[in-house]
């Protein structure tokens, strides 16, 4: 027996032997690839299934000087389906259920049957990527996704959602070619083009591996966080670009014009405030096409006089006493003959009166005479050029048009004996409104120039990144005498010459009118103009400066002076209401005397408002009561408050006496439906007060 | 707790073989759960957890049939050998004939009124290790005779090896190594166990000739995986994402869970779980560790040996363990790229309702052994 045992036993350990010989060639093999090779595969596997995916970086917004957003990135789906995964059995369940959903609810390009064979028919010839449809908003995507066969999940319903970003403006037509866009098929343009970096961001990136068809991130976070764009802050001032897009808008539809754009600057720090651009359509609808301010460069006609005064001036060759004999509003120059832009028949009159009714003929007569000769021309150009008008203003919107100022000494620019008298009155030369309205604003600035801006800062999470201060591209465009000068003219156009009629009782203002001919070198066309009016206000202390072109006016006047003054006027004067700093402190005047009857009296309402206006206005008053709800009541030299008693609880109020925005206060309060009728304060109300309150419906009647 | 407690010092047998049993059914869970989240996703909609809850709920049943069959006095498999092979044998024949077709071959029968497919061959090898076990020991006296020894054992093991061969040819020479091996320890005549491996080979070539004539005999894949393995330099696409699958485990894993390759491996919930394994837990602690578990399995069981009084339990044990321990080492040969696919599961690992339900089982007769083999 010990024999039997010790033969089986060293077969046992033969085979034992044999078992760990054969363990150990595996896990030799196993070591060889885990370690010796071990690099080369692992590389390969990395090579094989991994990837590199870009990750969008949020686009920044791009916000008004308050803090609106003008434009901004709203995210938006496209709705796809993989007809393909889903089984038979789940696909027939649910095909009749889904259909009449998208149909209904999703895209009524077809009809639930419609949809049904078009689901069907896909299925059949395998597209596992159908369009469902491509805008779709999250509201509506989350409700997809609950819909049959999609809430089985992707792979067993097929539904792919992809997400994209898009560029929303709330506030629509306003400045709207200013903020721009940036598209894949256009240039870009505005300011989403010119600070497109900033406002894009940077990529991502995140590794992706692939599973099956599909590749999912590996991690959850991407290995290179994509950067947010910068937020825009711009000087954008939301209310006065509402107030100059409208004036502008009715004007260029009053006067059946083609277009035209205003622009309002900050006279101190050459922030833009509002900036509008109207155009046609193809259709004739008006519509914020193109940017003229900044890419439309145009023959500036008389505004430019300006600029050759400024010249003459700073040369000291006229003072504006000066006298000029006007020849009757007609004069040759060489074979042309300039012609006033209204008859009459003056003859002698001082240089000062010349410029304030915009007599051609003076202008350019005084600029042929100093400048004619060939060798001063230059000299007008190197003054102009002393005034930055040879120059862009370098403002950060995309697209702004180099202007055009004939150079004496460049052969190239067809120099002739009448440029200098053509040029002297804004002809042969080309700027860009806004390259006009900043010199003009120079001039209401002392002379300083600003370089104009429309972005104070790139902020980041509400933090500022970058700022970008005002900034001073010239201490003096001219002495101060000149700018001094050329003040007095712009007031004078106002208070006597071609803008009298534009004349307003709250606030003094200065500028000029601008008629220029469009196409006048071509003949057999019907004559048509620019017709604008650059300016600022209020003249003695100049807050803000603006231009108003109207291209091509047909209809009810063509001049500046009846076209485009009118739209400066009612910005100026919106402006001047919606600004508080404009006006002269009340309290600056001396006390009014107070008389009884001039007093507020027989006044209901919150006795905190009252108080607060009081204050402000400085009226004496004696404040009784303390009550939330007041009467007031004059008393010789002064307002007592007194005591109204609205209501008890569960009462209909008495609101007799006050006005609309109290009484609905007070009436939506206790749970009442108001209808409102006419306008004032409330005479009379439907329910008497007292009446137990109890949900009804009141009317108000106002007057 | 205090019930486990009590279990556990209730328990007796051998206690590393008991930790080798409660180890793999942990990695088998760990693993599956790990390896199935693709399959999950193409079947199952989503729904990682099912294959995690199967999973559990299998292993589970199978350490409850591990301490059954555990609890059971081991000389009754004994007496039960004959009925088995019996059984067996046509049942084999039925499923052959009449079996369910999965993944291209008829291994499976379906239950009566039950959604559980069933191996069939799972069934006859533990049946024809245990029959060889009791025949060999019952034979010591004479069992280097043909005639009264040799002839008995070779004859159900012929007839089951070449009833599994057709559909799961992997399984038969795997048994078929096993049944040998039995023989060779339990001191069959050397010199008819060489005769016997060259009639194992006159059998194969009568294999292949018959699969031109019946297509049940899976000749074709049998070539094709063969062609395969020899003429693609890097064993072709499951091989190179298996190699890669191990490279990135390097020595200490890329953690429970965090598998890469499972995603791109076939089956990598059974014929690829030792690459997963690796990748997850690394060379040493995966690849040696698992693989030292089914080493140490046969180790204590030759253990027994130099203990057991009586030759049945010793053989029984050695029978199954080396049955277990050579499958698992052709698992593993095929993640390495040392043998083609064969299609073999890594016992106790694998998903897979009868490789694991028959593993417990078996581990549970070594355990019986170990128990009664301590007693004496």
């Amino acid at each position: 027996m010990i024999n039997v045992k010790n033969e089986v036993l060293i077969r046992v350990y033969t085979v034992l032997l044999g078992v760990v010989f054969l363990a150990a060639v595996i896990f030799f093999a196993a070591f060889k690839i885990n370690v010796t090779d071990g690099e080369q595969w692992r590389k390969k596997g990395d090579e094989l299934y991994m990837k590199y995916r870009d990750v969008e970086a949020q686009r920044g917004n791009i916000l008004a000087e308050d803090g609106s957003l003008l434009a901004t990135s709203l995210p938006f789906f496209e709705i796809r389906m993989d007809l393909v995964t889903s089984t038979d059995e789940d696909f027939e369940a649910n095909v009749d259920s889904l259909a009449y959903c998208i149909a209904t609810y999703v895209d009524d390009r077809f009809t639930v049957g419609g949809w049904w064979n078009e689901l069907n028919s896909k299925r059949a010839d395998g597209q596992r990527y159908l369009l469902i449809r491509k805008n779709v908003d999250f509201e509506l995507m989350q409700r997809i996704k609950k819909f049959p066969l999609f809430n089985l999940g992707r792979h067993r319903g097929g539904l792919i959602v992809e997400q994209h970003a898009e560029r929303k403006r709330p506030y629509g037509l306003l400045a709207h070619r200013t903020i721009g866009y940036v598209r894949e098929t256009a240039k870009p343009v505005g300011l989403e083009g010119y600070f497109d970096k900033q406002l894009a961001g940077t990529q991502g990136k995140q590794l992706m591996q692939r599973v099956k068809n599909i590749y999912i991130p590996v991690n959850d976070l991407s290995e290179i966080q994509p950067k947010n764009g910068s937020d825009l802050q711009t000087t954008i001032d939301i209310n006065l670009q509402d107030v100059t897009q409208d004036a502008l808008f009715k004007a260029v539809n009053h006067h059946n014009a083609a277009g035209g754009t205003a622009i309002v600057m900050e006279v101190k720090t050459g922030a833009i405030r509002a900036i509008a651009n109207l155009g046609r359509t193809e259709d004739g609808k008006i519509w914020e096409r193109y940017n003229h301010a900044i890419g439309s460069l145009i023959e500036p006609g008389s505004t430019f006089k300006l600029a050759t005064m400024m010249s003459l001036l700073e040369d000291q060759v006229i003072e504006l006493g000066d006298s000029i004999d006007l020849e009757g509003g007609k004069m040759m120059f060489y074979k042309e003959e300039m012609k006033d832009a209204f008859y009459h028949n003056m003859r002698s009159t001082s240089i000062r009166n010349a410029f304030e009714m915009s007599s051609n003929v003076g202008i350019a007569k005084l600029a042929q005479t100093f400048y004619g000769p060939k060798n001063r021309a230059k000299r007008f150009y190197s003054r102009l050029q002393d005034m930055n008008l040879d120059i862009p203003t370098g403002i950060e919107i995309q697209g702004e048009l180099h202007p055009r100022i004939k150079n004496p000494e460049n052969k190239n620019n067809n120099w002739s004996g009448v440029t200098i008298p053509w040029m002297s009155i804004g002809y042969e030369v080309l700027l860009t409104p806004l390259q006009i309205l900043n010199f003009y604003n120079s001039v209401a600035n002392d002379g300083q120039m600003m370089k104009p801006y429309v972005v104070a800062s790139l902020q980041s999470n509400g933090s500022i990144v970058q700022e970008f201060k005002p900034k001073v591209v010239k201490k003096a465009i001219a002495s101060p005498h000149t700018i001094k000068a050329a003040q007095s003219l712009l007031e004078g156009v106002v208070e006597r010459g071609t803008a009298k009629a534009l004349q307003s009782e709250r606030f003094r203002f200065a500028g000029k009118t601008g008629t220029a001919q469009v196409d006048y070198a071509k003949e057999n066309v019907q004559t048509t103009y620019n017709a604008s009016f650059v300016g600022y206000f209020p003249a003695e202390a100049p807050k803000y400066s603006c231009i108003v072109v109207v291209i091509e006016p047909k209809d009810n006047g063509i001049y500046g002076g009846e076209v485009a003054g009118p739209v400066f006027k009612e910005i100026a004067e919106k402006c001047y209401s919606l600004k508080m700093e404009l006006h002269p402190s009340l309290n600056e005047a001396p006390p009014i005397a107070l008389e009884n009857y001039e007093l507020p009296t027989k006044e209901v309402g919150a006795r905190e408002d009252f108080i607060s206006i009081y204050n402000h206005l400085d009226l004496p008053y004696y404040n009784n009561p303390d009550t939330e709800w007041t009467y007031s009541q004059a008393m010789n030299d002064s307002i007592s408050l007194l005591t109204r008693v609205i209501t008890e609880k569960n009462e209909i109020p008495n609101v007799k006496g006050m006005g609309l925005r109290d009484a609905l206060y007070i009436l939506e309060n206790k749970g009442l439906d108001v209808i409102v009728i006419g306008n004032g304060k409330v005479s009379a109300q439907s329910i008497n007060p007292g009446t137990r309150a109890k949900g009804q419906t009141i009317k108000l009647k106002l007057s | 707790m205090e019930i486990g407690n009590k279990i556990f010092t209730g328990l007796r047998g051998d206690k590393v073989v008991w930790a080798i049993v409660i180890i793999l059914a942990v990695v088998s869970i760990l693993v599956v759960y790990s390896s199935t989240g693709r399959i999950a996703y193409e079947q199952r909609g989503g729904n990682t957890e099912f294959y995690l809850i199967k999973q559990t709920m299998l292993v589970g049943f199978g350490l409850f049939l591990t301490w059954v069959c555990y609890s059971w006095n081991y000389i009754n498999y004994s007496k039960l050998a004959p009925i088995m092979v019996v059984i067996a044998i046509p049942l084999l024949v039925y499923t052959l004939a009449f079996g369910l077709e999965i993944n291209d071959a008829r291994r499976w029968i379906g239950m009566p009124g039950l959604p559980i497919t069933f191996q069939t061959s799972e069934f006859a090898k533990l049946a024809l290790i245990i029959f060889i076990a009791r025949t060999i020991s019952a034979k010591q006296e004479y069992i280097a005779d043909f005639k009264s020894a040799f002839l008995p054992i070779i004859f159900p093991v012929l007839v089951i090896c070449l009833l599994i061969a057709p559909a799961d040819l992997s399984s038969a020479l795997l048994l078929f190594a096993t049944s040998i091996l039995m023989m060779f320890m339990g001191r069959v005549n050397a010199k008819y166990i060489i005769l016997l491996f060259f009639l194992g080979i006159v059998a194969f070539a009568g294999l292949i000739i018959a699969g031109e004539f019946i297509p049940e005999i899976r000749v074709e894949t049998w070539i094709t995986r063969f062609r395969d393995f020899m003429t693609s330099a890097d064993g072709g696409y499951q091989v190179t994402q298996s190699k890669i699958a191990i490279a990135q485990g390097e020595l200490t894993g890329l953690g429970p869970g965090n598998s890469i390759q499972r995603n791109y491996l076939p089956a990598p919930y059974s014929d690829f779980v030792y690459a997963i394994i690796i990748e997850e837990y690394g060379l040493l602690l995966g690849g040696l560790g698992i693989l030292g578990l089914y080493v140490l399995l046969f180790f204590r069981c030759v253990r027994m040996v130099t203990k057991s009084a009586k030759t049945f339990g010793a053989m029984v044990a050695l029978g199954i363990s080396l049955n277990i321990v050579l499958q698992a080492l052709a698992n593993m040969a095929v993640s390495v790229n040392l043998v083609p696919v064969t299609g073999l599961t890594l016992p106790m690992i694998s998903m897979g309702g009868t490789s694991i339900l028959f593993s417990s089982i078996a581990f549970g007769i070594i355990l019986s052994v170990s128990r009664f083999i301590e007693k004496a």
